[in-house]
């Protein structure tokens, strides 16, 4: 291919990523955009990218007059919980499919990874039913535990434990170290980048999770912050500024969060990849 | 310190067993070596001592005490791995003390044994070092540091130098014997240099398909292989064979009729085999002699030259001349050590191979070795 041509397709490449980010970046700026406005603009007939009138009187109203402090907490403390949970189940149970070798495992590992193909949709009955006979409606044990069951998350780790060789196991166990002391002590430093990337995603997935916070929570005081946006709505009326600044409120912890995590993240997926960061 | 006992040791893996049977004793304060090539089945044995494998059958005792179903690290073993193993998220000082914190050791005395043991092996100055800041032969001597600490009874060593340079290699042989020496523990050896094997240890243990074909001392094994394994496997170049048909005995010395139908003499007591019996004749490389004469002879107690050959490689060596002969009647080239002082015969050249009786070993046909006669270890006797 000559110098040319490469030019060629390098310019058709940017020009592709420009307009996938601006598609991207289109809602949220026009989120930002509306939340930045005076309520009556937000139903004008005339159109205008940015707002007339600049003002943070949205975010003011929503953070007075709504439950939003204590959404966010509840949602800071369940996702943290389920990231947790789920990042302990998951390393012990991958490093057990792993490392350890026991009648059943494959057995085991098999029906592990068939959760995959049952939507979580299916579960809802029978995880509220059980949540119910266990008197955890309208509790955090209720919104964290079916969340901390998953395969995914397993397989991935344990595809990384595979690739450890086996003389890390056998040396500490020389050393005097049990199983857990292995993955606590051994597995989990070497396997750092992935945990880290794992539980962002993790931690993100239950932050944004609605289906299952609007199954289970019916208190306001116990609402995540997706559950919570929709009783903005109810409350505020049609008030697109304040919906949008309660939004962009409730987004912000996370983005901060996948922020100040992302190159870790990034080192974690280009770890399980096999490729070098 | 301790001594080690297998008794009818198996390992069976599924319908597949890859250790069949082993009895072996290994005294307090031996340097034992296993020996043999890939897949013979010794580091698997030596897992089974370290309790990384389990004993589908038999015995082990450590210290006259049963350890079949005894934790690893109450074995009172440490090992040293091929890959070093070591913690690369630790530093050097981590991975020496790990054993000891997880024992609940004191922070001063796993400090007090960890310099100790640095000290040994003069690596006090990189003891804050991660592994990846170290050189090969750096990592080794931590893996043999963080056995030291653990004052185990036993040490076992699983190929630990394969991984290094050839020079390397030789100079922390010569650090592991004196570490023996210093340290006066039972130490287990696994390994299919050879080399290694013979410098070593003071006992060898040569395994071939899940089982030992011999035991004995480096010397032993090689001036005495019990059977044609063991001789071509100890040795380099190997042991050279050719095939030979027992032609008759006499007193103390057989007579064997060789593929260029002359006749050699060999020290061997080959009481068991009949005249007609096919056997093969084994020299090594360093007990051929090259003569210009070709004229048939019989190598050995014949008249003429030797036995007749050509010269078909020749290898410079520095300290020795490997010259590589096609004899009729024998499967691929024979080799001969010659001396570089010595007039070095051209390729192409015919020449005569010549050895003497006291040298050359018999096998039957099923491989197993003749005994040496009288004369032979007279021969032996005098060389030791």
């Amino acid at each position: 291919m000559n110098t040319k041509s490469t030019l060629g397709w390098t310019a058709i490449g940017a020009i592709s990523a420009v307009l996938l980010a601006a598609l991207w970046a289109a809602p949220l700026l026009w989120a930002m955009s509306t939340a930045l406005r005076p309520e009556l603009e937000t139903v004008s007939s005339d159109f205008h990218w940015l707002p007339q009138t600049w003002t943070l009187d949205a975010f003011h109203k929503t953070l007075a007059a709504g439950n939003l402090l204590r959404w966010l907490f509840n949602s800071a403390l369940v996702s943290l919980a389920v990231t947790v949970v789920t990042m302990a189940v998951s390393l012990m149970a991958a490093y057990a499919f792993s490392q350890l070798r026991f009648r059943g495992r494959g057995l085991i590992f098999a029906l592990a990874m068939l959760a995959f193909l049952v939507p979580f949709e299916a579960l809802l009955v029978p995880l509220f039913r059980t949540m119910n006979a266990l008197g955890l409606i309208n509790s955090y044990a209720g919104i964290v535990l079916p969340q901390v069951v998953s395969p995914v998350v397993i397989y991935v780790f344990k595809g990384f434990f595979d690739e450890i060789p086996a003389d890390f196991r056998e040396a500490a166990t020389m050393d005097g170290a049990g199983p857990l002391r292995v993955l606590w002590s051994v597995y989990l430093p070497l396997s750092g980048n992935i945990v880290w990337a794992m539980a962002i995603v993790t931690f993100i997935a239950a932050w944004n999770n609605f289906l299952w916070p609007f199954i289970i929570v019916t208190s306001n005081d116990m609402m995540t912050v997706p559950l919570g946006l929709t009783q903005t709505y109810d409350a505020f009326g049609v008030r697109y500024a304040q919906l949008m600044a309660a939004a962009l409120l409730g987004a912000a912890p996370v983005a901060l969060a996948y922020i100040a995590f992302q190159r870790k993240v990034t080192q974690g997926f280009l770890a399980a990849s096999g490729l070098k960061g | 310190m301790a001594s080690v006992r297998l008794r009818g040791i198996q390992k069976r893996y599924g319908d597949n067993l890859v250790i069949k049977g082993i009895d072996l004793d290994v005294e307090d304060g031996q340097f034992v070596v296993f020996v043999g090539p890939s897949g013979c089945g010794k580091s698997t044995l030596l897992r089974m001592i370290a309790g990384l494998e389990d004993i589908s059958a038999g015995t082990l005792e450590l210290g006259d005490k049963p350890c079949n179903d005894v934790e690893p690290s109450r074995r009172g073993i440490a090992m040293v791995f091929q890959s070093y193993a070591l913690y690369p998220h630790m530093t050097v000082a981590e991975n020496m003390g790990f054993a000891l914190k997880l024992a609940k050791v004191p922070k001063t005395e796993i400090a007090e044994r960890v310099q100790r043991a640095a000290a040994i092996l003069q690596i006090g100055h990189l003891l804050e070092r991660k592994p990846k800041a170290l050189s090969g032969g750096q990592r080794q001597r931590v893996a043999i540091g963080r056995a030291i600490v653990r004052k185990p009874e036993v040490f076992l060593f699983d190929e630990p130098l394969s991984n290094l340079d050839a020079a390397l290699r030789a100079q922390t042989r010569v650090e592991l014997a004196h570490l023996h020496r210093e340290l006066g523990s039972t130490m287990i050896y696994v390994t299919h240099d050879q080399v290694e094997a013979m410098t070593l240890g003071q006992k060898i243990v040569v395994f071939n398909g899940g089982h030992i074909e011999q035991t004995g001392t480096p010397l032993e094994l090689y001036e005495r292989p019990a059977n044609r394994f063991v001789a071509g496997f100890l040795g380099s170049p190997r042991m050279n064979f050719m095939p030979a048909v027992l032609a008759g005995e006499e007193g103390a010395t057989a007579a064997v009729r060789l593929p260029d139908d002359s006749i050699a003499e060999v020290a061997a007591d080959v009481g068991r085999a009949r005249v007609g019996a096919v056997l093969t004749l084994g020299i090594r490389p360093e007990h051929l002699r090259l003569s210009q004469d070709a004229t048939s002879g019989g190598g050995s107690g014949g008249s003429g030259g030797g036995i007749g050959a050509t010269v078909a490689l020749v290898e410079y060596l520095g300290d020795v001349v490997l010259v590589h002969l096609q004899v009729a009647g024998v499967d691929g080239t024979l080799a001969a050590k010659v001396n570089p002082g010595a007039a070095v015969p051209a390729v192409g050249a015919r020449v005569g191979l010549q050895f003497d009786a006291g040298h050359a070993h018999l096998f039957d046909e099923a491989g197993q070795a003749f005994a040496p006669s009288r004369r032979r270890e007279a021969a032996h006797a005098a060389i030791q």
